[in-house]
C-alpha cells in the first residue's frame, strides 16, 4: 500500500484546482481520474465562460481547462489517467483500478471530486437509440467531432440545454424545438436569445409524450401540460426528429463518499445526495473533503473555487500552511464565490419568481417563455440607447455576475457599476470606435454595433457570429429577428476575426434602416 | 404511559425469522406486530447471505430442522407465498483441493448420514459430471442431492409480504428499548421513541442486537458477531444450479435464475473487521473482495472474466457454540427467543417460522429442537 | 435517526396506468408498473425496492434509474422523493473482472 497526503479523485476543474493549491504548497499529491483525458467536462466547453476577469470569463471552457492542467504540472500534480476509484473505504483507503490490476492507496487526506451525472426522464420510447443526454451530445460533438443527429429535439431549458442546443447548431445539426416542462426558461436569458435567433422555436409548459420508432428514434410528440405537468389531450405536435436531447439536471455523483460513510443528506437543491459539509467542503469525516459538483450542483466557476478551498484546507490540515494563511486565503475564496453567486440565478433565488431586475425594471416575460426580447421591451433596458454613428446596443436584460464587456472597451464606453450583476450601461459622452471588442467578449452574445442611420436608408448592424461556413463579404441574405424569422434583405459588409475577438466572428450587415433594431442575425441567402 | 399498539404476539426484528413467524402466526389468524430497527424489511443477514438451502455441514442440533424445512416447506413455499423465491433443490457440492480436504469433508458426510440424510462422498469424476465447469484441482466433494439454494431478499421480502397482506402489523425504524414484564409474565416492549407495544407473546429475533434487548429482562445468549462479505457478478449464461461450497471455506455460493453468481466468503480478518460503513448498512474492508475473487478463480476458471457489480458486507450472529437459540426460556414467561443463527439461519428459516408459530399457539413443536434451548450453556469443567 | 413508519398506512389501491409497461430500470428491465405494484406489495423504501425487484442492481448500478424509481415510488406513497433514503453505494463504482479485482498490487510497505 502506497501513502499519499493528500489523494484526490476526479481531475475535472474542481480536483485539478485542489491539486494545484496543494501541491504548490510543497505537498506530493496525486490525482485519479476514470477517464482518458484529464479536465473533466472542460474540454466539451466551447463557449465563453461569464464573470469577472478573476473567475476566467470570457475564456472558452477548454482554455481553462489548458491552464489548469498547465498550472497543475507546474506545481508537480501527478496526474494519473486511466485510473478508476473503484472504492473509498475505512481509514480513508483509496482502491483503484489501472489497467489489469487493482491497488491500495491510503491518504492522509482525500478530496472526492467526482462530479455528476446527468439525469433522464422517461416518457414511452425513452430507451430508443437516438433519446441521450445532453452531456453525451456534447461529448460526441466536441471531443469526437461527431454529429449525434441530423435533426435534434431538445428537452430541458436550462444552462446546458440552451448551450448544447447552440452547439448542436454550430456543429450543423437542425435544432427542431427546445422544450421545458417549466413554465419559464431555466438557463440565462441570453443564452436562449442567441438559440432563438437563428430560429429555434422555444415550446414552454410542455414535455415529451412519445418518441417514435421501432429501433430507433423516428420523431416524437410533445404535448402542453397543465400546472400540476401533467399532458393535456388535443394539444399534441409531432416532430420529425432522429435524436432526443435531453438536458434535464445533473444529481452528484457522491457513491464514493457515502460508501466511505460520511454524513449525506438528500437535498433537492443541491441536485440530490450531497455529503455534509463545512462551507469548506469538509465531510464529517476529518480529513475528507467534497469539491465541486458532487458537493451540489453548481458551475465549473464555482467548482475550481471550491477546489482551491479544500486544497488550502488540506494543506492546513497537513501542516503545510498557517491557520492565518489558510482563513485569510479562504476569506478571498469565499469572496470570490460569494460573487458568483449573485443574481438571478444565484442558488440561494431557486425556485423564486423574479419579476424585476436590481435596477427595477420589468424581467422580459416574452424572454422567458420564448427566448427573446420584443422590439418595444428591449428598450427599457439600459444598454439599450440610440446614438448617432455606430455604437453598442447591449441586451442583456438579467442581473447575472458577469462583466467583461467594462473591461473590453478600451474607450470606457461601457459601465457595470459597482455591483458585478448590474446590467451594463453606455457611459455619458463616450465615443465608440466600432472596434468591437465588447461584442467579441460578451459570453452571452447580446452586444451588437448599430448605426442606426448610415445616411443613405440604410444601417448596420454587427452581430457576434460562430458558425459555418462564414460568409463572404458582400453576399447577399437575410436579417433575421430575435426569434430567427425573415425580415428583411441583408448584405454583408465584413466579416471581422482577429485573435483578440477568440474565434468569435464580427459579422457587419447592412440592412434598411428601419431594421436598425430589429435584425439580429444573418442567415444566407 | 399509555398501552398503544396490542397484538396476540409482538416480534422484534423483522428478519427472514420475524417475517416468516408472522406469517405462520397470522395464518393461524393470531394478531402480529413486528418492530424493525432500521428503515427496511430483512436489513440484516437476511437479506445480506448466500442463499444456501442446505442439510449437509449442518449440526445434528439443527439438523431436522433443515431437513424438515427442505421436504415439508421448500417445495411449495413460492406458491404459497405468491412470490417467486426461486428455491432450487438442486443439490450441494461441497469441494476439497487436498487429501486434508477430504478428511473434514468425510467426518461432515458421516455425522449427517447417522441423522438420516442423504448425502455421500464423490470422487473428482464424478463431482465434474455433476458439475463440468469445476477446476482440475477439485479431487472430490461431498455431494448432497437434497440441498439447494433460494433468493434471499426475495424469499424475506415474500414473508413479509404475505404477513402484510394476512394483517400482521410492520412497524419499521422502531427500535426496542427494553422488554418489560407486567405481573410475572414478559407482556410489553418499550422502543426508543417512546412507543409501548403489548402482547401475550414476545418474540426477540433481531439478530445480534437480540443480546441487548434480551438483556433489559435478564437473559443472556453468548454469542458474538463477525462481518462477513458477499460480491455478485453481472448476469451469465446459465452455468450450473447447485449450491457450493469448500472444505477450505474460501467461499460459497450458487448461480442465481437471473444468472449473476452470488458468491460470499471472507479474508480471514473478520473477527476483527473496522465497520464504518453508512447508515443501515455496514461497511466492506478493503481487502476482502479480492480475497473472495481469487478463491472462487481456483475453482472456476473460466469467472474469471465475469464482473463483478457489486460486493457488501453483514454481520453473522455466532452462538458460542454454532448452532441458534430458540424457543421458550423457562423463567420468562411469554418469552420466545430466535437468534445466533450463526450464518446459517437462511435455509431453515421457513421451519423455524412455522415451528416457532406451532410453539406459541399450541405450546409445542412437531420437529425437535430441544438441542437448541436457551438454557443448554455451560462452563467447560 | 430512522423514521418510524408503519407499514399498515393505507396507500390506496393499485390502479393501472397507460405507461405501467414503460422501461424503467434498463438495466433489470423492470417496469413502472412493477415498481407500483411492488409498492403496494409492501416495498416501501429503495432497498426494499431493489432486493424484490432487482431496480438499480445491474450494470449502471442505479447511476440512470435511481433518481426516477424514487420519484415512482415517492408518488405511490403520497410522500416527497427527499424523504426515501438513496440506496447504499457499493465498491465497485465501476463493474471490474474478478480477474482483475483479485489482482492486487504487491507491495511490502503495509499500512
Amino acid at each position: 500500500m502506497k501513502r499519499y497526503e493528500v489523494i484526490i479523485v476526479g481531475a475535472g476543474p474542481s480536483g485539478l484546482s485542489a491539486a494545484i493549491e496543494a501541491a504548490k504548497r510543497g505537498i506530493k499529491t496525486i490525482v485519479f481520474d476514470e477517464n482518458e483525458k484529464p479536465g473533466g467536462q472542460l474540454f466539451k466547453q466551447i463557449h465563453k465562460f461569464f464573470g469577472s476577469k478573476k473567475h476566467h470569463a470570457k475564456i472558452r471552457g477548454f482554455k481553462i481547462g489548458e491552464e489548469l492542467l498547465k498550472e497543475a504540472d507546474e506545481a508537480g500534480v501527478e496526474v494519473v489517467l486511466n485510473a478508476t476509484v473503484i472504492g473509498l473505504y475505512a481509514d480513508k483507503e483509496v482502491v483503484v483500478r489501472r489497467g489489469d490490476e487493482v491497488s491500495h492507496y491510503k491518504g492522509d487526506t482525500v478530496i472526492v471530486a467526482t462530479g455528476a451525472a446527468e439525469n433522464m426522464v422517461t416518457f414511452p420510447g425513452w430507451t430508443l437509440p437516438g433519446v441521450i443526454g445532453a452531456g453525451a451530445a456534447q461529448t460526441m460533438m466536441n471531443l469526437h467531432g461527431i454529429k449525434p443527429g441530423k435533426k435534434i429535439l431538445m428537452l430541458g431549458s436550462g444552462n446546458v440545454g440552451l448551450v448544447v442546443s447552440f452547439q448542436l447548431l454550430q456543429a450543423g445539426c437542425e435544432v427542431a424545438a427546445l422544450v421545458d416542462a417549466a413554465p419559464k426558461i431555466g438557463g440565462y436569458g441570453v443564452h436562449a436569445s442567441k438559440v432563438a435567433r437563428t430560429g429555434v422555436p422555444f415550446y414552454l409548459s410542455h414535455t415529451i409524450t412519445k418518441a417514435h420508432g421501432e429501433d430507433h428514434v423516428t420523431g416524437v410528440t410533445i404535448s402542453k401540460v397543465d400546472e400540476h405537468f401533467s399532458p393535456i389531450e388535443g394539444t399534441e405536435k409531432y416532430f420529425d426528429v432522429d435524436t432526443i436531447c435531453m438536458a434535464v439536471g445533473l444529481s452528484p455523483m457522491s457513491q464514493l463518499l457515502k460508501m466511505s460513510g460520511c454524513q449525506m443528506e438528500d437535498n433537492p437543491k443541491k441536485g440530490g445526495q450531497v455529503p455534509i459539509t463545512d462551507e469548506y467542503g469538509e465531510t464529517s469525516v476529518p480529513g475528507l473533503f467534497a469539491a465541486g459538483d458532487v458537493s451540489g450542483i453548481e458551475e465549473a466557476s464555482s467548482a475550481m473555487i471550491e477546489g482551491r478551498m479544500a486544497g488550502v484546507c488540506v494543506a492546513e490540515y497537513l501542516g503545510y500552511c498557517t491557520e492565518e494563511e489558510k482563513e485569510q486565503i479562504l476569506a478571498e475564496l469565499k469572496e470570490d464565490l460569494e460573487s458568483l453567486r449573485q443574481g438571478m440565478f444565484a442558488p440561494a433565488n431557486r425556485g423564486k419568481e423574479i419579476t424585476e431586475t436590481e435596477e427595477g425594471i420589468a424581467v422580459s416575460k416574452n424572454l422567458l417563455q420564448h427566448g427573446f426580447l420584443t422590439e418595444k421591451e428591449v428598450e427599457k433596458y439600459p444598454g439599450v440607447v440610440h446614438k448617432v454613428g455606430v455604437h453598442p446596443v447591449m441586451e442583456c436584460t438579467q442581473n447575472i455576475p458577469c462583466n467583461p464587456c467594462q473591461d473590453a472597451c478600451p474607450r470606457g464606453c461601457i459601465t457595470i457599476g459597482e455591483n458585478i450583476t448590474y446590467l451594463p450601461i453606455v457611459a455619458d459622452g463616450s465615443k465608440c470606435s466600432g472596434c468591437g471588442m465588447c461584442v467579441a467578449s460578451c459570453s452571452g452574445q447580446a452586444i451588437f454595433l448599430v448605426d442606426e442611420d448610415c445616411g443613405d436608408g440604410s444601417a448596420t448592424v454587427t452581430v457576434p457570429y460562430e458558425f459555418f461556413p462564414i460568409p463572404e463579404e458582400g453576399s447577399k441574405g437575410f436579417g433575421l429577428s430575435r426569434n430567427g424569422e425573415k425580415l428583411c434583405e441583408a448584405t454583408v459588409v465584413s466579416v471581422k476575426s482577429v485573435a483578440a475577438y477568440d474565434h468569435t466572428n464580427l459579422l457587419t450587415m447592412r440592412v434598411p434602416k428601419e431594421y436598425a433594431m430589429a435584425a439580429r442575425f444573418f442567415k444566407a441567402g | 404511559m399509555a398501552v398503544k399498539n396490542k397484538a396476540d404476539v409482538i416480534i422484534v426484528g423483522a428478519g427472514i425469522i420475524g417475517c416468516a413467524v408472522a406469517y405462520y402466526l397470522t395464518k393461524k389468524g393470531k394478531s402480529v406486530i413486528v418492530l424493525e430497527a432500521s428503515d427496511n424489511i430483512g436489513n440484516g443477514g437476511s437479506s445480506r447471505n448466500g442463499g444456501g438451502v442446505r442439510q449437509s455441514g449442518r449440526d445434528p442440533r439443527e439438523l431436522p430442522l433443515a431437513m424438515y424445512g427442505i421436504e415439508k416447506l421448500w417445495p411449495g413455499l413460492s406458491d404459497e407465498l405468491g412470490v417467486d423465491c426461486e428455491y432450487h433443490k438442486e443439490g450441494n457440492l461441497r469441494l476439497g483441493k487436498t487429501e486434508k480436504h477430504l478428511e473434514i469433508l468425510q467426518g461432515l458426510t458421516e455425522r449427517a448420514k447417522a441423522c438420516g440424510l442423504d448425502v455421500r462422498m464423490i470422487d473428482a469424476k464424478e463431482v465434474k459430471q455433476i458439475n463440468p465447469h469445476l477446476s482440475d484441482e477439485v479431487i472430490g466433494a461431498s455431494w448432497c442431492p437434497t440441498d439447494g439454494h433460494a433468493n434471499p431478499m426475495v424469499t424475506t421480502l415474500a414473508f413479509y409480504r404475505k404477513a402484510r397482506m394476512q394483517g400482521a402489523r410492520f412497524i419499521t425504524g422502531e427500535p426496542v428499548k427494553r422488554l418489560r414484564k407486567v405481573k410475572g409474565r414478559l407482556r410489553e416492549v418499550l422502543t426508543e421513541s417512546g412507543d409501548v407495544y403489548e402482547g401475550d407473546f414476545v418474540l426477540v429475533a433481531a439478530g445480534y442486537a437480540s443480546r441487548k434487548i434480551l438483556g433489559t429482562v435478564g437473559v443472556d445468549v453468548p454469542m458474538h458477531v463477525e462481518l462477513m462479505e458477499c460480491l455478485v457478478t453481472e448476469a451469465e449464461p446459465p452455468m450450473f444450479n447447485q449450491m457450493l461450497g469448500t472444505a477450505e471455506a474460501d467461499f460459497y455460493g450458487h448461480q442465481s435464475d437471473h444468472g449473476s453468481f452470488v458468491f460470499g466468503g471472507s479474508s480471514g480478518l473478520e473477527l476483527n473487521n473496522k465497520d464504518e460503513g453508512a447508515k443501515n448498512s455496514p461497511g466492506n474492508a478493503a481487502i476482502t473482495a479480492p480475497c473472495i475473487c481469487r478463491g472462487i478463480m481456483k475453482y472456476f476458471p473460466e469467472l474469471a472474466d465475469a464482473k463483478i457489480v457489486r460486493t457488501w458486507a453483514g454481520y453473522i450472529d455466532i452462538c458460542q457454540d454454532g448452532v441458534p437459540v430458540l424457543g421458550f426460556v423457562d423463567d420468562i414467561p411469554g418469552l420466545v427467543v430466535a437468534c445466533a443463527f450463526s450464518g446459517h439461519g437462511f435455509g431453515i428459516a421457513p421451519a423455524v417460522g412455522e415451528q416457532l408459530a406451532m410453539l406459541i399457539t399450541e405450546g409445542k413443536t412437531s420437529v425437535d429442537i430441544s438441542g437448541l434451548r436457551y438454557g443448554r450453556f455451560q462452563a467447560k469443567i | 435517526m430512522n423514521q418510524i413508519v408503519d407499514r399498515s398506512r393505507d396507500i390506496g389501491e393499485f390502479v393501472p396506468q397507460p405507461d405501467d409497461d414503460m422501461l424503467v430500470c434498463r438495466c433489470e428491465e423492470v417496469t413502472k408498473g412493477e415498481i407500483r405494484k411492488a409498492v403496494h406489495d409492501g416495498m416501501w423504501t429503495i432497498t426494499e425496492i431493489r432486493r424484490y425487484l432487482r431496480t438499480g442492481m445491474g450494470l449502471c448500478q442505479g447511476q440512470t434509474c435511481a433518481r426516477l424509481v424514487k420519484g415512482i415510488v415517492a408518488r405511490e406513497l403520497g410522500i416527497s422523493p427527499a424523504q426515501l433514503e438513496p440506496a447504499t453505494a457499493r465498491s465497485p463504482m465501476r463493474p471490474i473482472e474478478m480477474k482483475v479485482l483479485g489482482k492486487e498490487e504487491v507491495s511490502d510497505t503495509w499500512q
